[in-house]
């Protein structure tokens, strides 16, 4: 789990600033009131500068997502994004249509959240480019390993703090040996240390 | 730093290498591409599981789909429908290949006037069909397969409504004869339905229940069940078969009565006759064997029959002794000119036995329009002399399975406008005028009702990968594309709404959840004898020809009537009896073989009066010497793996369509007669490489397929000596009379101490019927590459799975070399031992030590690992296993073999191997694995029966249980402990396998 799980009343605070808005403002929904919502931050509009920065390490992804400003500044809980991810063996990544749950009140002046507006009025999946990849013949469990207690930041690194994502290099001694992150030797000493299991077929089959 | 060993060194040597090639070339980019709108149920990664039914064949089964992100990856059976209670067959196993089949129609396509078909818009392709049926009122008909009742319905409204002039039913191997002799017995119009559970003595008149009859999953559980060892007394159940050929369900039998194809009828009277001398059956029930019988008695059936009199005195005594007898009529293959009488024969003799109401039901009620092939070959002149202007055909592909001496190609040609459903290319489509592809089962909506109490729902679970269209939708819209008039008598709304309107009597959210309405239905009673006996004449049947050869045309159990033929599993999954894949034989008896001077793989030709084909030669004993026996099924000209497109040799035929010989010969109420004609069969002259998945039936005594006899089993007291007896004779020579089948360890002890698990399996080879479910869920469950001809040619068949088909106990024999292949079967013989093979999960595995990688090892659980990742392919170990159950890729199979969109049927929780590495069954880990993270999230331990293997859940019959060893109160380890029947294959080289097999049990010819 995030660090950085929200309190319950942020999250209370979160919704009722929504809904207020809504009825104050008037608000369907969608991109055609776009005018009426209220102006970014100056810190939002750097955040998407800095997300889609070609100087930073990490791929350009379609649109400039700033983990920073959601997971760091709004203190948005990664598994409300990344539903399932607690269930499921594979993590969520979250669908277009929750990224508009609160986009299609905020942010339209921001060029990426035109863009994700954009996918919606098309209705086309956005093809982000995958950062943290395990190799085909390894069976990772997300489920387990959020059931087990351990920090998301633990393999993806301090995500809240990063406008763009990158593989956070993290390179451990095992043995005497360099093991690089997110491979084997890396996920073993973990195991070791945890004493979880260390059998070939509960990651290999 | 501490020292560097020579792993440590060999690695970072590696991560040199690595760094410089990644310097040379840039990662490929992946893409994560969620949802536009994530479907709340969808959760990736976690599987969903719709109901609905097979539509692989008319038993209509019920299956549960699973699906992993909206995809369809396995099927397996549900275990709330009555007819297959869970199982399911290789067949229905295979039939998700048919939604991602590479040869699936993108979209409506025209023939042009250049021959070739042209993609067309649905609206343009609509409206021409339209126009043809405006103009061609009452000179139009539509020919396919039952599609279930409500899709029946729409299509028959659709033809009144458009005037077409009707529509036939078509199955090949439709039960017609049997329906018109219930008709004629008992005056109903509709089939029979047996319960072999009740049975204590089953007599099979050619009846091949187990593969290809009428509900095969249902008949192999209940005869499991009438013969369970442990449950029923005496050792349950007699199972008699008579017929020509031993087949798969005659290998199962206790006994093989070797009588001449056609005579079943005249047996059956004669059985009945005996069975009265006995002093069986009620006054009614003796009259009609009476009036039907005539002349024959034990002495004049013996002279026709080829049966001994004694042994039918025999077999009418026991008949009469059984308590609760059956009798089945035969299957396809065997229905001859006189099928009505053979059948009609049949059912009286389970009239006087008193099976009627018992073992065997008459619906109260006839049943829905069945297939007519009267019809069909009235339709076929028709189309001749030009009276059809256009023909529908759906679900079916008559060009390939109707007897080519009916004509039905030419009369195809004069049809100016042949419209065909077909989802994927056959040979009917490859000449239609228009193709409408229709969805696959997996992708429609649809129910079927195939008995009373069972109504089953059939709902997409995929939207159509192509551009294809329900068969009943489009007749809809074309309806309302001809005129107004002809929509005003067509259902409103499209076919989903139909179809909920028709089921708006049950509760539908229920019903597809559970994958239908199931209710009990009182048994229909004792009908009384109906006058149409007396009209049956039951006597030889009319052969064309006079060859010295009868020719044998059975239904495939793996292929069926050819529908299978463009499923690479079906053609891969070796048949149940020759173990022979892709390829067409011709089964000849020992001697006629020695006459002919033909040995297996020598082509022969087969000659009948409509046609000749060459084919190699299968030599084997289970076969009466003046017959000659083909599977249908092969022969396609068109199909990627039906021909030989796939081998590179497009525009090939893949082995013979039988259905070229047959001349066209009807039963006595129309009905299609398979049985037809005698064959001259002389050899070629050349030979050809059979593609056997084995290439012998001699166990060579080793302890592999075992048996035991029913008096050493019941012989309670005295175990050592009872089973000195009951063992045949592989163990008298070598371990002296007290060699027992008994454990010689506790398999729980192989796993490391404190480990909560030990894996295991029990395989009942009493119950394993040979059919090949399992090894068809196992490809399909782990992705195992099909090889195609060649490569099981030299032996590369990738099957982690495989029936072992032994026959009695053979003889040690050490020729060097691959054996020539000799038959071990002899005439009336029915010594057949099926026994599964897999890996045995060693406890003290030969090919663990062997390996110099450490690839494939021990796991606390007692499973032998096998890592992909590991593995370079030195292939030490599959040299080392003395079970042959490792299996190397030789090339990235999945290139060739598998192309787009088959991989989407790939299961995402099994790694998909590559070229150079070592594979083979692994208790399918991934379910175990899945199982474990569930227990683990509840806090709790696995329960018993939670994980299953792909194998152990298809089994229609229940013989694999899979399970936890470590808990005694286990299914599997209870089965294990089986001090009687149990043993270990091989288990003189004490391996220690996690796999127990109990003993077949042979019962003995039975007792009069």
């Amino acid at each position: 789990m995030s660090r950085h799980a929200p309190r319950p009343s942020q999250l209370v605070l979160f919704a009722l600033f929504t809904l207020v808005s809504a009825l104050v403002l008037g608000l369907p929904a969608g991109d055609s009131v776009r005018a009426q919502q209220a102006e970014s931050s100056a810190a939002a509009k750097e955040a998407q500068r800095l997300a889609a920065d070609p100087n930073a390490p990490g791929p350009i992804q379609p649109i400039p997502f700033s983990h920073k400003l959601h997971a760091g500044q709004f203190q948005i809980e990664c598994l409300y994004c990344h539903s399932g991810t607690d269930k499921s063996r594979m993590a969520g990544v979250p669908s277009v249509e929750s990224c508009m749950g609160c986009h299609s009140q905020f942010g339209g002046d921001l060029e990426g959240v035109q863009k994700l507006q954009e996918h919606w009025k098309t209705q086309t999946p956005i093809e982000w480019v995958q950062i943290h990849r395990l190799p085909e013949h390894v069976k990772f469990r997300h489920n387990r390993h959020v059931a087990a207690g351990l920090d998301c930041q633990t393999c993806h690194g301090p995500v809240q703090e990063l406008h763009k994502l990158y593989l956070v290099p993290d390179t451990k001694w095992v043995n005497g040996m360099p093991a690089e992150k997110l491979k084997m030797g890396w996920c073993m000493d973990c195991h070791w240390s945890k004493n979880a299991s260390t059998d070939c077929l509960t990651c290999h089959h | 730093m501490p020292e560097l060993d020579r792993r440590d060194f060999l690695k970072l040597v590696g991560a040199g290498a690595g760094a410089a090639a990644a310097a040379g070339c840039s990662e490929p980019v992946h893409k994560l591409i969620p949802y536009v709108i994530q479907p709340e149920t969808i959760t990736p990664g976690i599987p969903v599981y719709y109901a609905s039914t097979c539509r692989e064949c008319p038993a209509a089964c019920g299956i549960h789909v699973k699906t992993r992100e909206g995809r369809p990856i396995k099927l397996e059976g549900n275990p709330a429908h009555p007819v297959n209670q869970g199982a399911l067959c290789a067949r229905g196993q295979a039939s998700i290949g048919r939604t991602y089949h590479p040869d699936r129609f993108a979209g409506p396509m025209q023939r042009g006037a250049d021959g070739t078909l042209a993609p067309i818009s649905w609206d343009q392709a609509l409206d021409l069909l339209a126009g043809k049926l405006r103009d061609g009122a009452g000179k139009a008909w539509i020919v396919g397969a039952d599609r279930g009742p409500t899709a029946n319905d729409v299509i028959d409204r659709f033809v009144a409504g458009a005037g077409l002039g009707g529509r036939i039913v078509y199955e090949p191997f439709a039960p017609e004869s049997l329906r018109a002799a219930t008709q004629a017995v008992f005056g109903v119009d509709a089939e029979p339905l047996f319960d072999l559970s009740k049975a204590d003595l089953v007599i099979s008149f050619g009846g091949d229940v187990l593969e290809t009859g009428s509900a095969p999953a249902e008949h192999a559980r209940q005869l499991a069940e009438a013969r369970d060892v442990a449950a029923k007394e005496h050792g349950g159940a007699r199972f008699v078969y008579v017929g020509p050929r031993l087949s798969m369900t005659a290998g199962n039998a206790d006994e093989w009565i070797v009588a001449k194809p056609g005579t079943e009828g005249i047996l059956a009277l004669a059985l009945a006759k005996a069975a009265i001398a006995a002093g069986a059956g009620s006054e009614s029930g003796r009259a009609a064997i009476a009036e039907l019988a005539g002349g024959i008695d034990a002495a004049t059936a013996a002279a026709r029959t080829g049966v001994d009199a004694k042994t039918i005195e025999r077999l009418g005594a026991a008949l009469a002794k059984a308590k609760a007898p059956l009798a089945l009529p035969p299957s396809a293959g065997l229905t001859s000119a006189r099928a009505v009488a053979t059948a009609g024969a049949v059912l009286a003799l389970n009239q006087l036995l008193g099976a009627v109401g018992n073992t065997l039901q008459i619906p109260a009620s006839g049943s829905a329009k069945g297939a007519s092939y009267k019809e069909l070959l009235a339709l076929v002149d028709a189309m001749k002399s030009g009276q059809v202007s256009v023909l529908l055909v759906h679900d079916a592909d008559p060009l390939h399975s109707m007897p080519a001496s009916s004509g039905f190609g030419e009369a195809l040609a004069k049809v100016p406008f042949v419209v065909s459903f077909a989802s994927s290319i056959d040979q009917t489509s490859n000449v239609a005028q228009l193709v409408l592809p229709d969805l696959t089962a997996l992708e429609s909506w649809g129910d079927a009702a195939p008995r009373a109490g069972v109504r089953s729902l059939q709902q997409p679970t995929i939207a159509g990968l192509f551009d294809g269209r329900a068969l009943p939708d489009v007749l809809l819209e074309t309806g309302r594309k001809i005129s107004a008039d002809v929509a005003a008598k067509l259902p409103a709304g499209d076919f989903r709404s139909v179809l909920e309107t028709a089921w708006s009597d049950t509760a539908w959210r229920d019903a597809l959840a559970r994958g239908g309405v199931f209710t009990e239905v009182a048994a229909a009673g004792t009908p009384g004898l109906a006058g149409g006996l007396a009209k049956l004449e039951v006597a030889e049947p009319r052969l064309d020809g006079d060859g010295p050869f009868t020719l044998l045309a059975h239904p495939s159990p793996l292929l069926y009537d050819g529908r299978g033929a463009n499923l690479p599993w079906l053609q891969e999954v070796p048949d149940p009896v020759s173990k022979i894949t892709w390829q067409s034989w011709a089964e000849l008896g020992i001697e006629a073989a020695a006459k002919l001077g033909v040995v297996t793989g020598d082509v022969v030709v087969v000659e009948t009066g409509t046609g000749r084909a060459e084919l190699p030669a299968w030599v084997r004993g289970g076969l009466r010497d003046d017959v000659v026996a083909i599977a249908v099924g092969q022969g396609h000209t068109v199909g990627r793996y039906a021909s030989k497109e796939n081998d590179g040799r497009p525009g090939e035929i893949r082995g013979v369509n039988v259905t070229a010989l047959l001349p066209t010969l009807t039963d006595e109420a129309g009905g299609r007669a398979w049985l037809c004609t005698t064959a001259k069969v002389t050899p070629a002259g050349r030979k050809e490489r059979v593609a056997f998945a084995q290439y012998t039936d001699n166990k060579r005594k080793r302890d592999l397929g075992e048996t035991v006899t029913l008096a050493s089993l019941l012989g309670a007291a005295g175990h050592g000596e009872a089973a000195a007896a009951g063992h045949d004779g592989a163990h008298e020579g070598g371990h002296g009379a007290h060699h027992e089948i008994k454990l010689p360890y506790d398999e729980a002890d192989d796993a490391a101490e404190g480990a909560l698990h030990r894996w295991g399996m029990a395989i009942d080879l009493d119950r394993c019927t040979g059919c090949s479910a399992c090894v068809a869920a196992c490809y399909i469950e782990n992705n195992i590459p099909v090889v195609g001809e060649e490569q099981v040619l030299r032996g590369r068949i990738q099957s982690w799975l495989r029936i072992e088909r032994f026959v009695t106990e053979g003889e040690v024999d050490f020729k060097g070399g691959r054996p020539a292949r000799e038959s071990h079967e002899s005439l009336g013989n029915v010594d057949v031992r099926h026994s599964p093979m897999l890996c045995q999960q060693c406890g003290a595995a030969p090919c663990e030590p062997v390996c110099p990688v450490i690839a494939t090892y021990h796991n606390h659980e007692g499973l032998n690992g096998m890592v992909y990742n590991r593995c370079i392919g030195t292939r030490y170990c599959a040299n080392n296993c003395p079970y042959k159950v490792r299996k190397f890729n030789w090339y990235d199979y999945d290139l060739k073999m598998f192309p787009e969109p088959l991989p989407l049927m790939l299961n995402p929780d099994v790694t998909v191997r590559g070229q150079g590495v070592m594979e083979k069954c692994t208790f399918c880990v991934q379910r175990i694995e899945l199982a474990r993270q569930g227990a683990k999230n509840e806090k709790r331990a696995i329960r018993d029966g939670e994980v299953t293997t792909a194998c152990a859940q298809a089994c229609p019959t229940h013989a694999i249980t899979f399970g936890n060893m470590k808990d005694a109160e286990s299914v599997v380890a209870k089965k294990s402990g089986d001090e009687k029947r149990g043993y270990h294959a091989l288990h003189s080289l004490n391996t220690r396998p996690a796999v127990t097999y109990l003993a077949k049990v042979t019962r003995g010819s039975v007792e009069g």
